[in-house]
């Protein structure tokens, strides 16, 4: 039996279905098999992150109204296989869900899947209620800004209220030239703030805008600093011993490497 | 504008930004308002005044998280016991 988690983060904008989709992608290149549930009703973009937004038919609404059957409402990736995703409505709105049927549909998809993870939207209302719902475990994606970082600390408290556990934490867009400049919070202090075991760190990597226009998640686009810490957090979560890289800072002798290792 | 600020160096954002999310998360955590804060640290503070001398602004509370719950972190730095005088 596999395990559901939810991958959350309070404020918006922090690269929650970045993530999702990244690590749901990784996740099945490995050889795991996935569903990814976009939980963010009325607004969705698992979808268009991922790339599947025309094969999109059925909804989670649909499956919980009994309209539609819980496996054909999942839409296979074009990419890798055992990789699925469930949309969700873009018609409804959050409260239109109650929390048992996330747990229902979850529960149900956690007997056929190593992992199913749910990509939760921000706030800490219905809608994040309503992802949590059915996990197991969560993951706080946050990026070393002061909003960021308290939201996380505030979701942090209420998914322990649940006692969802464990809680562990993916520091997003690091960048270590500014955190050597003393202009960005350095990932010590945000570990010591939100005392979580950390997951991952995923430096800030501008690949991440191409590759959502071209809806091709950054993983497949190997050799990128942001695809490889995918990579390594996809292998912590099925229990890799995979140690954390203190980040470099790119330089021109780093840009020249890189040049010449994507031209070879 | 300050003139020492022209020849001391500016402090590093990143610095300022902890200090600020300690403040912001110790509050959060409280569930309670800065007042109350201020009110509690000032009360805390008579009552080890009656024992210790030390200055009252140098004393720093803060809420870490540990595990499910928090622990009130409180220091508290004192010169000498008032009775070793």
């Amino acid at each position: 039996m596999g395990k559901v988690i939810v991958i959350t983060s309070g404020k918006g904008g922090v690269g929650k279905t970045t993530s999702t989709a990244n690590l749901g992608t990784a996740l099945a290149m490995i050889g795991k098999t996935v569903v990814m549930v976009d939980a963010d009703v009325g607004l969705r973009n698992l979808d268009v992150v991922m790339g599947l937004e025309s094969r999109v038919v059925y909804t989670s609404m649909d499956v919980f109204e009994k309209r539609c059957e819980l496996y054909k409402a999942l839409v296979k990736d074009r990419r890798v296989e055992d990789l699925m995703l469930l949309a969700a409505s873009q018609r409804n709105r959050k409260d239109d869900i109650k929390p048992e049927q996330m747990q229902e549909v979850c529960e149900k998809l956690k007997q056929e899947y190593d992992f199913v993870l749910v990509d939760s939207p921000a706030g800490i209302e219905q809608g994040f209620r309503n992802a949590a719902a059915g996990a197991d475990e969560a993951i706080i994606i946050t990026t070393p800004d002061l909003s960021a970082i308290r939201d996380a600390d505030r979701i942090i408290g209420l998914l322990q209220n649940q006692e969802i556990q464990p809680i562990n934490l993916v520091l997003n867009r690091l960048s270590p030239a500014l955190v050597k400049k003393g202009n960005m919070i350095s990932k010590n202090d945000v570990l010591d703030f939100l005392n979580i075991d950390l997951l991952g760190v995923v430096p800030e990597d501008t690949g991440v805008i191409a590759s959502t226009n071209r809806g091709i998640p950054l993983v497949h686009n190997a050799g990128s600093q942001g695809a490889e810490a995918y990579m390594r957090i996809a292998r912590r979560m099925t229990g890799q011993r995979v140690p954390i890289p203190e980040m470099r800072e790119e330089n021109f002798f780093s840009h020249v490497a890189n040049w010449f290792s994507r031209n070879k | 504008m300050d003139f020492r600020s022209l020849f001391t160096r500016k402090s590093k954002s990143s610095e300022i930004a902890t200090q600020r999310l300690q403040l912001i998360l110790t509050q959060d955590r409280f569930e309670v308002g800065e007042d109350s804060m201020k009110k509690l640290q000032f009360e805390l503070t008579e009552v080890l005044a009656k024992y210790f001398e030390f200055t009252m602004n140098s004393v720093k509370m803060s809420l870490k998280r540990e595990g499910n719950s928090y622990v009130l972190m409180a220091d508290f730095p004192f010169n000498q016991s008032k009775k070793n005088r």
